[in-house]
């Protein structure tokens, strides 16, 4: 017992002394640039606001994890589906223009990816169901490099352009608190990711749906005995993952310029946050999004390179060699 | 949830999945467009396979002249797909219009007849597929002379392999290094778009006119961005500018947490060094960041993506741009005016109404070159001699050489010979570009 205690207050120190490494670290580069208060503070905004982001994909691949046991790396195509599709709606003429057009695009591209995200269930997971987990995950990525490849040909390989929702066009209005720059679409990703965190977390704790996944994620065979069937509730939990991905796809369209291949940096960046949570756990993967948005802009930030994606991958090392220490416990 | 963390925990394959992703990321650190791509290579491929057949076709029912001799060979390889696509999309139709031109073949100073064939391929803004194309082109399709690269890192992994064949090599990119190493000319390579010192040395120019001495410079991480930054640096310490922050991005990035750097650092003016996409999404972000500072542009944004990407954004920048742009102000007297205007007007009618941009310029000018140097060629020669003859006449025979670029003189000791004076200084208004001479500074 005391072994143990001591065992967990070293690794806590451990974990403790890499935190102040790292926030050292900033903390001199930034100060070689004469970062204050405000620099810091514009680098955490714009940090959480693309951590927002990686949060919508993250409670994407929790849905289908804790439901199915498959990660699926599919996910960042229906971050790519829902931006694009909202693009190609709202510059047809008959989703309106202005605010309206956008609303009614937006919604047409999340129900869009909805449905495909359930076919895909259906055609590529359902046909394999009893197969070894890790073909499962492989079917998944064959799944992404083909809606990548769909996604080129029908869009073509130029990025495109949606507006902000706050104008309608294609500038954004900013505020400007305390010297700081916060775009109008910053507070929407925000906004949204708290909306679905709160509407997913209600959807599974007070709906009998919602109940039938989460017992699906506990234990799959007694929940069968109750009379769940986690075939259909596997098809639910791609669907739900999809259109979360949608929605994070068109919040952050305007704030990039969607193109076919936007999905493999996002949908792993939504993954490392995912798994910072262990991939079961909806708040969890929430503050991963958040944690891993931060540590990327702050380390870009002040160190004057580009290399944003650099740090988010060393992030997802850290985490692998974490999960594999811990898989070592255990066996 | 106890229950199914241990759940998950149990299962092996869990570290199996990370594995793939692992993978996942070696792909995509070796290019983002990787994984999507390879469907196109084929088809491109198979596409100029296509094409290559029509324009011999076409060659062969023209009426033949009297003695037909050796077919040419011309390669070129441009970035039509990719981050570079905004500059070789343009120089991929000016080398399509040309070999349409050129259907008819050429006859040499003997009068001898050839046919001439441009083989188009695309490298997707990607280096090694550039590489590899050259390689093919010049081993394969035995091609007489290179017309290649649109992105100055491509055209740097391109040259060694045409100095090595020998055959001269024509870049559509700008760096200097593409052309000199170390000091010393690079006998076999040549290049039209005018120096990023060119740029440099009008930025610096306008920089003053502005009394402005402190610059912040935003660059792309890659062999273009890194010569602008260089060439900035030469050029801005003897004019008085300091270069207070320099901060690099990727081409293709959308968020910019340098610009916290930027604006910490009190700089009184922004200058870009990039081509679009990224010089767009960086003027924005500069905008939103840095909102009553001048923004400067290089010339590597002189192209209708620049603007139509951020039309806001970029409305009101200056930046120096060859004189295709504005070429229906300059004074008849001008001896470039004439091939301007017939570039715009031929490249107009081919491509139906396509904008102008300088780079599809610099294809021109380099496509012209090896014309003119194929049709200086007597027959008999075997493709050795013809390559090597291609070069003699490209850096003894292009001088006073109006094209769309500037007025060339090339020389033994300079392969691209122009001066800064070969650039003109535009601003973007009302989704265009117009004249912006010192006079109006």
């Amino acid at each position: 017992m005391l072994a143990l205690i001591e065992k967990r207050t070293s690794r806590l120190a451990l974990k403790a002394a890499g935190v102040l490494l790292v926030v050292a670290v900033i903390w001199l580069l930034g100060s070689r640039q004469n970062f204050g208060l405000q620099q810091y503070g514009q680098l955490v905004v714009a940090g959480i606001g693309t951590g927002a982001v990686y949060a919508l994909v993250a409670l994407g691949f929790v849905m289908v994890f804790t439901v199915t046991g498959i990660i699926n790396f599919a996910q960042g195509a229906f971050v790519m589906l829902g931006a694009l599709f909202t693009v190609t709606l709202y510059e047809t003429p008959f989703t309106g223009e202005g605010r309206t057009g956008l609303i009614i695009s937006a919604l047409l591209a999340v129900v869009l990816t909805t449905v495909i995200g359930v076919v895909v269930e259906r055609l590529t997971i359902l046909p394999a169901r009893n197969a070894d987990p890790l073909t499962l995950i492989i079917i998944t990525v064959g799944v992404y490099i083909a809606i990548q490849g769909l996604a080129l040909i029908y869009w073509g390989h130029a990025g495109r352009t949606l507006p902000s929702f706050t104008t309608a066009t294609g500038s954004d209005s900013i505020f400007r608190p305390w010297g700081l720059v916060i775009k109008a679409q910053t507070l929407w990703v925000l906004a949204t990711m708290v909306l679905a965190f709160a509407v997913l977390s209600l959807f599974l704790d007070k709906t009998m749906l919602g109940k039938a996944l989460r017992a699906c994620s506990v234990n799959r065979d007694a929940s069968r005995l109750m009379g769940i069937n986690p075939s259909r509730m596997s098809a639910i939990a791609f669907g739900i993952a999809a259109a979360l991905g949608a929605v994070a796809g068109i919040v952050l369209a305007p704030l990039t310029k969607p193109v076919y291949d936007m999905g493999l940096t996002i949908g792993l960046k939504g993954f490392v946050a995912a798994a910072m949570g262990g991939l079961i756990s909806l708040p969890a993967a929430v503050g991963g999004g958040l944690l891993l948005g931060l540590v990327e802009n702050l380390a870009a930030g002040v160190t004057k390179a580009g290399l944003r994606d650099v740090f988010a991958f060393i992030v997802l090392i850290a985490v692998l060699l974490r999960g594999r220490s811990r898989a070592g416990r255990f066996q | 949830m106890k229950e199914a963390k241990r759940q998950a925990k149990g299962h092996r394959w869990w570290r199996l999945g990370l594995l793939t992703v692992v993978m996942l990321l070696v792909v995509a650190a070796c290019g983002d467009d990787d994984a999507g791509t390879t469907t196109t290579a084929a088809e491109e491929t198979t596409t100029t396979a296509a094409e290559e057949t029509t324009t011999t076709a076409a060659s062969a029912t023209t009426e033949a002249p009297p003695v037909e001799g050796t077919a040419y060979k011309i390669g070129f390889v441009a970035s039509e797909t990719g981050p570079g696509s905004g500059l070789g999309v343009p120089e991929a139709n000016t080398a399509r219009m040309l070999a349409e031109q050129w259907a008819g073949g050429v006859t040499g100073p003997d009068g001898v007849h050839h046919s001439v064939e441009v083989i188009i391929l695309d490298d997707e803004s990607n280096a090694d597929n550039g590489a590899a194309l050259v390689t093919r082109l010049i081993e394969e399709d035995q091609v007489d002379v290179l017309v290649a690269g649109t992105l100055s890192g491509n055209a740097l992994a391109m040259a060694p392999i045409a100095e090595e064949a020998m055959i001269a090599m024509i870049s559509m990119a700008s760096s200097r290094g593409i052309i000199e190493s170390e000091g010393q000319t690079r006998p076999w390579l040549f290049k039209t778009p005018q120096d990023n010192q060119h740029s440099a040395a009008w930025q610096a120019e306008y920089l003053n006119s502005l009394g402005v001495t402190s610059v912040c410079y935003l660059y792309e991480n890659g062999a273009y961005g890194q010569d602008t930054l260089n060439s900035a640096k030469q050029f801005f310490e003897p004019a008085g500018i300091t270069i207070a922050f320099e901060g690099s991005f990727e081409r293709t990035d959308t968020e910019f947490p340098i610009m916290t750097g930027a604006q910490a650092s009190g700089c009184g003016a922004v200058v870009v060094g990039s081509i679009p996409p990224g010089s767009s999404s960086v003027t924005q972000a500069a905008r939103e960041f840095l909102p009553d500072l001048p923004i400067i542009g290089g010339h590597g944004s002189c192209n209708s993506q620049y603007i139509s990407l951020a039309p806001d954004a970029v409305e009101g920048t200056v930046l120096p741009c060859g004189k295709l742009l504005f070429a229906d102000t300059l004074p008849d007297s001008d001896p470039q005016k004439a091939n301007l205007l017939q570039y715009i007007a031929d490249y107009t009618a081919f491509t139906g109404g396509e904008p102008i941009s300088t780079f599809g310029g610099h294809a021109w000018d380099a496509l012209m070159w090896a014309g003119e140097a194929l049709s200086s060629l007597e027959e008999n020669a075997d493709l050795d001699a013809r390559r090597a003859a291609i070069r003699d006449y490209v850096e003894t025979e292009i001088t006073d050489w109006p094209g769309t670029g500037g007025v060339f003189n090339i020389s033994a000791d300079d392969h691209l010979g122009l001066d800064y004076t070969g650039l003109g200084f535009v601003k973007v208004q009302d989704g265009g570009y117009i004249n912006f001479p010192s006079s109006d500074w």
